[in-house]
């Protein structure tokens, strides 16, 4: 090493710093002028799971489906109620058995295919024969939810399929027929799970390929989930590289009004003070999840704002009977008087959050008048327990995720913490288990085997007490695993009941029983906050949490 | 000085076996068993079957270790559960950051460390000496997550001057031909890029470099002391040199052995602390994908990954011991 | 290890027995030394007597107290501030030193107590035992500090015994070299051959010769070793690989998912974190104070 002299080291350093400080000043991204075009980045809290609403539940997973494909109902932005969609116009048969859909013309996939009937008929034949692992809960949650079982059930927990067939009469008219009658088919068909993918994909990119994993879920291996998920939406696939960013283009030639954005970029950032400085900063333009704490920074910055969505979930600590001492309803009673639900939500929630009384919000239909209340009382849970025949603390696993932010649930350790403690006075010995949400946690709880008590919540997909309970509690769920035979008739027959009020009253029987018998203990209702820069206008918060991005604009950069 | 050399790479090959070897007993250690590792803990029994097959893990352990080495010796690191991508794909990625993040600590370390521990040493025993053994000191005693929390909090939370996450901007769309961002941004030409990498290096690269910085000002300025005292420094002065000629002919020449050595000393350190480092600052190295590896039960990533890094580190060794007694002509004798 | 490395710790084996009373004359006299001291005195009082200082227990919080936002700062009733479920960070803090110090302890044990057998074996026995665990030991040093103490809790598991063990097995390597070199150095002083020549056996000269003799570089080598386990577990803890109840009032545990609060409640992250250098940078300055003291090549300089 020779003679290296402290003098050229400096001036190194100072020719350095001169070329940086000039290309610094220099150059700026592609400006739009105000209104159309121009990037958005948007920034969710996880990466999705895969980009093929048959076999998803989480909602950045959803998130970006929503801006790709498009399903034959849609709801009007902001609300709950239907609109057409692919399909623009509908009929119901009297029996309740045959729906038949108008198909919209002219509609094209992204990859240049004719959307039609048999498009349709395509996707639902597609779920209808599901087998193997794409039958598990951690694969197509909703479809079984809804639908129940498949072509050929595999598993005894499945039950007889609602779905009969899908008729493409003609190019513009799909006929679908059930089993038994169904009065919340058309709300159903609104979730993202039922949403129309490009037939042709789906076969040459292999989506139904997976394998299952068996206490983390169904992880699949073909690529139309994760390179080529081809549907009608105003936005097509650019790119999606995992941890960092997906990126998502305006699609020319959509058969509605375009998007107004040339380009949106989603982007997974787990932390959320990362988020928010980030939005700070504009290296995004918005973010969801905004954490409690962070509500009164954002409102206090004039460059920022808050879009609050109408609240339309619930927090709940699920239970599984399947683990005793679960399955004695003195100890699930127990457990509610020994949750303190009104310090959580008053401390963990920013002020958006009110103690939830049932499993469904109080906005939906079917929400009973008056259930059994289970006031926060330790004493009183000991005492249960001890009824129960068991000697103190009764050790039980409580899990809950780790690395994730739910609308419903900001900051999962703070709720479980606080839970935890109120349990440990209650008689409980609490063994706290964690695991990060994607993939291990959400395929452990659908899967049941999360513990006997797990932390999660619901966003509603449609205004309809089906889309709440019926989702749970209408069969088996190995989530909660017990069989309750009196809440699966309630449930089955409030379904298929064709009269309002009838079913109303069935649904509020329903929640009355699940206040009862605790398969869960629901504990919190919120308005998940979304923050954005001040110039970006035209988004529509939803209380399903599904917003499409082609009404947004950016102002001038 | 060549029978050193192949002294020394002769001595290489016992390690990376016995590394290869600990790896290999770990995975056989793991609570949930190699095969359900391995997949992520499938049930099915048909992958389980295949596994085992292709592992050879119903043979007996010598012959399971031949297989696993030849596998690795290939290049083969196995596959990782979370993408279900080859692992040296994700360590290709991954590892250039981590290695961006290292030499821009290091740089940060030399370049303030060394002009410390120069300038502490010629104002011997003044506070100015003092000051700065006790900031070293401090220097070692703060954990560098702690210190990248510290960081984080000041520059980028109350005053937002620079970034805290990430190497690069979303906004800005780079080619990745070598995944040195760095470079790559030099190679587009893109110099916006280029410097919005440098702003999402400095804060992670001034943490992760807080101990070497230490490390580097102590040792310089030992070393400094011990050549000034020495017999041809002062005949030097004697003879009337004017004294920044004998700073730089003879102290700093002479120092600088144990000063580089240090350095190739860091890299350890380095390596560890980025995993903290990168963590902080959701910087996509190897850190926080070890991490996230543990975290998810990973299991290939970690052995591919650990056995890597170890890889590197022995060979960064070896580069340092060649370079030490290529200017050391003792240590060649011994 | 690299032979610059080894160089550079010979050197400093190389200090004849019997300095002690010159070292601790030195130690007084070093004004570092003596912070250091009283830092580790304070965090030893604090640890022994935590449960008459913290006002609170520090796993039982009190939601109630937050008003509904996270997290008020530190005020007169709460010297620390509070945490996000309504526990006293002082109180935490003051019982954290107790999980520090059994963190320190523990670690340091394991290195030490491993460390010492095989060095010894290796130092006194020489030969191709000596090259097998010299072997060893550069094979465990081949993989960077925290990586290896990354895989040892991914095969033993989370929580705080696991990564206090995990540690205290990264330590090893550096206190087997210790003792080997240190033994090797003594083993052909004047004294031990004396001894040899005489007839007494090995055993016996290991144990009251070689030993006691190489015991300076050690114990300067532990108390750095102390700071660092604390640092390294911490580490761990942070990263989430800790005790896995999160009321656990261990450092580096409080510090996991503190960054979401620098903007709103940055005493959380901080408070915390100056505990652990305070602590830290006591050993290091006693250890640092004690290898000065100690050390012959220094003595010119006074």
């Amino acid at each position: 090493m020779g003679r290296v002299s402290l003098r050229r080291i400096l001036l190194l350093l100072a020719t350095a710093l001169l070329v940086l400080g000039a290309a610094g000043c220099g150059g700026g991204d592609d400006g739009g002028g105000g209104g159309e075009g121009g990037t958005l980045v948007f920034a969710g809290a996880a990466d999705p799971v895969v980009i093929d609403g048959a076999l998803v539940s989480d909602g950045e997973s959803i998130r970006v489906i929503t801006q790709i494909f498009e399903t034959l109902i849609n709801l009007k932005p902001g609300t709950t109620e239907l609109a057409p969609g692919l399909a623009t116009e509908w009929e119901v048969s009297p029996d309740a058995l045959t729906y038949t859909f108008t198909l919209r013309e002219g509609v094209k996939f992204h990859d240049g295919t004719d959307f039609n009937a048999e498009a349709v008929c395509f996707n639902f034949d597609r779920w209808y024969n599901f087998t193997g692992p794409l039958q598990s809960p951690s694969a197509s949650y909703y479809y079984s939810a809804f639908f129940g079982g498949f072509k050929n059930n595999e598993s005894e927990d499945l039950s007889d399929p609602l779905y009969e067939s899908c008729t493409a009469e003609n190019p513009t008219t799909a006929v679908i027929k059930l089993t038994r009658p169904s009065a919340s088919l058309l709300g159903a068909l609104v979730q993202q799970a039922f949403s129309i993918a490009s037939p042709k994909a789906l076969e040459e990119f292999q989506a139904d390929e997976g394998t299952l994993d068996e206490e983390v879920g169904f992880r699949p291996t073909g690529t139309f989930g994760t390179e080529h998920p081809i549907g009608t939406g105003p936005f097509e696939f650019v790119s999606w590289t995992r941890e960092d960013r997906l990126v998502l283009k305006r699609f020319e030639d959509y058969w509605g009004e375009k998007a107004k954005l040339d380009e949106l970029i989603i982007r997974p950032i787990a932390d959320n003070a990362a988020r928010l400085q980030a939005l700070q900063a504009d290296e995004i333009q918005g973010y969801d999840l905004v954490e409690p704490q962070d509500i009164q920074t954002i409102e206090g910055d004039e460059n920022l704002k808050i879009l609050d969505r109408p609240a339309f979930n619930v927090a709940y600590v699920g239970i599984n009977q399947a683990k005793p001492p679960m399955d004695k309803l003195e100890v699930r009673q127990a457990v509610a008087h020994g949750l303190d639900r009104q310090a959580v939500v008053d401390n963990f929630y920013g002020g958006r959050g009110v103690v939830a009384e049932q499993m469904m919000p109080p906005e939906v239909e079917g929400y009973a008048d008056s259930v059994t209340k289970w006031p926060h009382d330790p004493a009183k849970a000991k005492q249960l327990l001890q009824q129960a025949g068991l000697t103190l603390p009764v050790e039980i696993e409580f899990w809950y995720p780790s690395d994730v932010s739910r609308p419903y649930m900001p900051n999962p350790k703070n709720n479980f913490e606080a839970f935890a403690a109120s349990l440990n006075k209650s008689g409980f010995k609490v063994v706290p288990k964690t695991a990060p949400w994607d993939p291990d946690y959400l395929g452990r709880v659908d899967e049941g085997n999360a513990g006997h008590l797990h932390l999660i919540g619901w966003t509603g997909d449609f205004a309809d007490a089906d889309n709440f309970i019926g989702t749970f509690f209408q069969d088996f769920n190995p989530q909660f695993g017990f069989r309750d035979q009196e809440l699966f008739k309630l449930l089955d027959d409030a379904e298929v009941e064709s009269d309002r009020q009838a079913r109303i009253d069935l649904y509020k029987q329903a929640n009355q029983r699940i206040m009862e018998t605790l398969p869960a203990v629901p504990y919190a209702h919120t308005k998940p906050a979304l923050a954005f820069r001040q110039d970006v206008e035209g988004f529509v918060p939803s209380p399903t949490t599904n917003e499409l991005f082609s009404t947004v604009t950016i102002g001038e950069q | 000085m060549l029978r050193f050399v192949v002294r020394r790479l002769l001595l290489l090959v016992p390690i990376l076996l016995g590394l290869s070897i600990l790896v290999f007993l770990w995975i056989r250690a793991l609570p949930a068993g190699p095969a359900q590792s391995l997949l992520g803990e499938r049930a099915t029994p048909e992958t389980i079957a295949q596994i085992e097959e292709q592992y050879g893990l119903d043979r007996p352990l010598h012959i399971q270790y031949w297989r696993y080495l030849k596998t690795v010796a290939q290049g083969d690191l196995g596959t990782t559960i979370r993408t279900r991508r080859p692992v040296t794909e994700e360590v290709k990625e991954r590892f250039p950051a981590t290695i961006e993040l290292a030499m821009a600590a290091l740089l940060f370390a030399t370049l303030f460390g060394i002009p410390l521990g120069f300038v502490a040493a010629k104002r011997y025993g003044t506070w100015i000496d003092h000051s700065s053994l006790v900031a070293s000191l401090i220097g070692i005693s703060i954990p560098i997550f702690f210190l990248a929390i510290l960081l984080k909090y000041v520059f980028a939370v109350q005053l937002g001057w620079l970034p805290t996450v990430g190497r690069i901007s979303v906004l800005i769309d780079l080619e990745h031909p070598t995944n040195f961002y760095t470079l790559d941004a030099l190679i587009a030409l893109d110099f916006v890029a280029f410097w919005d990498v440098i702003k999402h290096l400095i804060l992670p690269a001034i943490a992760l470099g807080s101990i070497p910085l230490a490390v580097t000002a102590r040792i310089t300025r030992a070393a400094v002391l011990d050549v000034q005292n020495e017999d041809y420094v002062r005949t030097a002065r004697a003879k009337g040199l004017p004294p920044r000629v004998v700073d730089i002919r003879h102290i700093f020449r002479n120092a600088l052995l144990p000063i580089s050595t240090i350095i190739g000393l860091q890299t350890g350190l380095l390596l560890s602390g980025a995993v903290l480092t990168e963590t902080v600052f959701a910087f996509p190295g190897m850190g926080t994908w070890l991490v996230e590896a543990i975290r998810q039960r990973d299991y290939p990533v970690l052995q591919g990954g650990i056995l890597f890094v170890s890889f590197v580190f022995v060979i960064v060794n070896l580069i340092v011991d060649i370079s030490y007694a290529l200017i050391n002509p003792r240590i060649r004798v011994s | 290890m690299s032979v610059a490395q080894v160089e550079a710790r010979e050197v400093q084996l190389e200090a004849p027995s019997g300095l002690w009373s010159d070292a601790w004359r030195r130690l007084k006299h070093n004004p570092a030394a003596i912070v250091g001291f009283a830092l580790v005195g304070i965090f030893l009082s604090i640890a022994i007597f935590a449960p008459w200082i913290a006002p609170e227990d520090p796993r039982s919080g009190d939601l109630s107290r937050l008003g509904g936002a996270c997290c008020p700062g530190p005020s007169a009733d709460y010297w620390f501030g509070l945490d996000q479920q309504g526990r006293d960070v002082f109180s935490r803090i003051v019982y954290g030193a107790r999980y520090s110090l059994l963190i320190g302890i523990v670690s340091v044990s394991v290195g030490l107590s491993v460390g010492l057998v095989f060095g010894s074996i290796a130092g006194y026995f020489g030969g191709w035992i000596d090259s097998i665990i010299m072997r060893m030991t550069d094979i465990m040093l081949s993989v960077p500090g925290l990586l290896l103490a990354i895989g040892i809790v991914a095969a033993l598991g989370q929580g705080l015994w696991q990564i206090m063990v995990a540690v205290g097995v990264t330590q090893i390597p550096i206190f087997t070299r210790l003792l080997r070199g240190s033994i090797l150095a003594t083993r052909e002083a004047d004294y031990v051959l004396a001894a040899r020549s005489v007839g007494v056996p090995r055993r016996l000269i290991l144990s009251a010769h070689i030993l006691p003799n190489s015991i300076s570089p050690v114990i300067v080598q532990g108390t750095l070793a102390l700071a660092t386990a604390i640092i390294d577990v911490a580490a761990l803890g942070f990263l989430g690989l800790g005790p896995q109840d999160p009321a656990t009032p261990e450092w580096g545990t409080m510090l996991t998912d503190t960054t979401r609060y620098l903007q709103t409640a940055p005493h959380l992250a901080l408070i915390p974190g100056v505990a652990i250098v305070i602590s830290v940078l006591g050993f290091n300055l006693i250890g640092d104070g004690l290898r000065e003291a100690l050390d012959p090549r220094f003595r010119g300089r006074g």
